[in-house]
């Protein structure tokens, strides 16, 4: 939990360190009785890189517990379902929603906890066809529909 | 006008068919993500948000309030059936009500329970009632200065109060207090940290941050640990409980009320540290301590009343004060911010069809649940079996749907996820993010009031110390900011009092 803690405070501690530095070069300060654009962003990225500084320290005082690392080929599944969540995002203009949701939902219940093919086949049908009558057809969200477009 | 009076405009309101049908909606929503683990209240009503653009404020905020309070009657069958808490404020009923479970006793578990529940949320509502347009009416005298130290402690005890660690709850408040900062600035309106990009101008946007972190993250963490419940093979039998049994668990109702609804008051996950402390205040008082954790009926009644109490006055800051105490509420809030509406003490004056309207969907509300978790009962174990893998691909199509709907913009999608990983990211690291969210929202008007304090005292900081209401905030957050020790105190006596628990 230590090294985790310290790695959290690291990373922490870098973002407050350039948001600080970011509001300084970007946004005037202005003076106390007159505070800027600057003045909240600063004070806040430095009480984010205290507080990072206090959780540092805090996970060097703890002697670190031995990790197991039992998760990593889970940790795979979270990995892949996030990149095919990123490729939906910039697929889903071009391809339209239909079919980038389809294959969507295909990987899920093929790679996450895997399905029988007739099961996810069906589910991602269900999935892509129902949601799409029911948000763009009755609730007219305009999603965008791709090969399906008139 | 009188509090009956508000209260019989409210129910006019809160009676309309369609206020009925959201309502009952937000009901029936609560309590399947209650019973169902993996998704909790604040998820579910992210992803319910963009939903709500298109209905009054009044439906939106009934519908939105029901799914959070309907969460704690769903919460304790799970834990009763399954030794799962279906959200973390059924987490201690899962020492004695499993047990009476499992010793056949799951009916009068699950009565006690849900009848608690119904008592106790009467009871708060009543009590919100009575309390909040008071408490309305004094915040009114409240300027910039006592706003910022209102701000400052309501931010300290959600970093103090919201579990975990407290450094790390301030480390995600100081975060969402940055994050926040993206956009324009609150006072004169110049773009800050938005490197040319127009869609940074609007700053990150509550919804699409609130669904990434809880929707997305939390689908993505279970993807991880790979939920398989098992419903205990049980006849659920004698739903009603003995006349023995609601002899022992009427005095733990009657105090775990009253010590629910005192600390949801308090920001910061009031449900779920009044139902440890109501748990822990039975077992003191009991003469037989040792059948807690062995099916003692008292065990499930205190904590079931107390978190229901909590979820009902946790409303009091936000209707009253414009604070939101935890992510649930936060969430409603921004429902609110959606249809231009402000939480906080001019709201009763000046919408108080919302206010009435809501404190009377509750008390209907809470009698909707009453039947929906008794006479169902054997609905929502069906539920149970729905495997979570086939469920986690439709949460994820609502989020996306959602985000999408936002602005109809595939880089909103695009956002969404990048908040979806921080929020897993934030669960893997023992990161809350509740406080992150909370001070998104709360941030430009912190940083509004902060800096038109300091230009009306013309830089003099001693304007927070020399005002007595400011004064006493402030000296409220520095106890906050002092005091983990009592925290690490109350969790040693909890378990010293609770003492080991039996194994499955």
């Amino acid at each position: 939990m230590a090294r985790r803690d310290a790695v959290a405070a690291a990373a922490l501690l870098l973002f407050a360190v350039v948001a600080a530095f970011e509001s300084a070069r970007l946004l005037p300060f202005g003076v106390v009785r007159n505070p800027g654009p600057g003045f909240f962003p600063w004070w806040m990225s430095l009480a984010l890189g205290f507080l990072a500084l206090v959780l540092l320290g805090l996970s060097l005082l703890v002697r670190a517990a031995p990790q197991l690392d039992e998760q990593r080929g889970r940790f795979l599944k979270v990995a892949g379902v996030l990149a095919v969540l990123a490729l939906y995002s910039l697929a889903l203009d071009v391809i339209g929603y239909p079919i980038a949701t389809f294959f969507f939902v295909l990987f899920m219940l093929r790679v996450t906890e895997p399905q029988r093919w007739p099961l996810a086949l069906g589910m991602a049908l269900l999935a892509a066809g129902g949601s799409y009558v029911v948000f763009a057809v009755w609730l007219d969200v305009p999603l965008p529909a791709g090969l399906f477009a008139r | 006008m009188d509090i009956l009076g508000s209260l019989a405009q409210g129910f006019a309101v809160a009676a309309t068919p369609i206020n009925l049908l959201y309502c009952f909606l937000g009901a029936l929503i609560g309590t399947a993500i209650g019973v169902l683990p993996g998704l909790g209240p604040p998820a579910t009503i992210a992803l319910l948000l963009p939903v709500t653009y298109g209905i009054a404020p009044t439906s939106a905020v009934i519908l939105l309030a029901g799914i959070f309070y309907g969460a704690m009657y769903g919460g304790s069958t799970t834990s009763i059936l399954l030794n799962i808490p279906g959200e973390a404020a059924s987490v201690v009923t899962c020492l004695d009500g499993y047990q009476m479970a499992r010793q056949g006793r799951a009916g009068a578990a699950l009565a006690v329970s849900a009848i608690g529940s119904f008592v106790a949320g009467t009871l708060g509502i009543i009590g919100l009632m009575l309390l909040a347009p008071p408490l309305a009416n004094f915040a009114l005298k409240f300027g910039a200065t006592e706003n910022t130290a209102l701000l400052v402690l309501g931010l300290m005890m959600v970093g103090y109060l919201g579990g975990g660690s407290m450094t790390k709850g301030l480390l995600m408040a100081a975060l969402g207090l940055l994050l926040g900062t993206v956009g324009l600035d609150p006072i004169v309106g110049s773009p800050r940290f938005t490197y040319g990009v127009f869609k940074l101008a609007e700053g990150f946007q509550f919804i699409l941050v609130a669904m990434g972190l809880f929707g997305i993250g939390e689908v993505l963490v279970n993807v991880e640990r790979s939920i398989k419940p098992e419903v205990l093979q049980t006849k659920i039998k004698g739903l009603l409980g003995s006349r023995e049994e609601w002899r022992q668990a009427t005095a733990p109702l009657a105090r775990g009320s009253l010590l629910g609804f005192l600390i949801g008051v308090l920001p910061g996950g009031g449900a779920i540290i009044s139902s440890f402390i109501s748990y822990a205040l039975e077992k003191r008082l009991s003469r037989h301590p040792e059948r807690f954790g062995r099916g003692a009926i008292e065990g499930v009644a205190a904590p079931e009343a107390a978190n229901n109490a909590a979820a009902t006055s946790s409303f009091i800051p936000l209707l009253t004060l414009g604070i939101p105490g935890n992510a649930s509420i936060a969430l409603i809030f921004a429902a609110l911010l959606i249809h231009g509406i402000r939480p906080g003490p001019l709201l009763i004056q000046e919408r108080p069809e919302i206010f009435w309207g809501l404190i009377a969907s509750m008390y209907l509300g809470n009698a909707m649940l009453l039947v929906l978790n008794l006479p169902l009962i054997r609905l929502w174990v069906k539920l149970l079996q729905v495997p979570y893998p086939l469920l986690a691909p439709f949460i994820v199509v609502f989020v996306l749907v959602g985000a999408y709907s936002v602005n109809n913009s595939a880089t909103d999608v695009g956002f969404t996820v990048i908040f979806g990983l921080l929020g897993y990211l934030m669960r893997k690291f023992e990161f809350e993010p509740a406080p992150l969210v909370l001070a998104m929202i709360l941030g430009p008007q912190l940083e509004a009031s902060l800096r038109r304090s300091l230009i009306y005292s013309r830089g003099d900081l001693l304007v927070f110390f020399e005002r007595p209401i400011s004064a006493t905030l402030l000296a409220l957050a520095l106890l906050m900011v002092l005091s983990p020790l009592i925290r690490r105190l109350l969790q040693r006596k909890f378990w010293e009092i609770v003492g080991p628990v039996p194994e499955k």
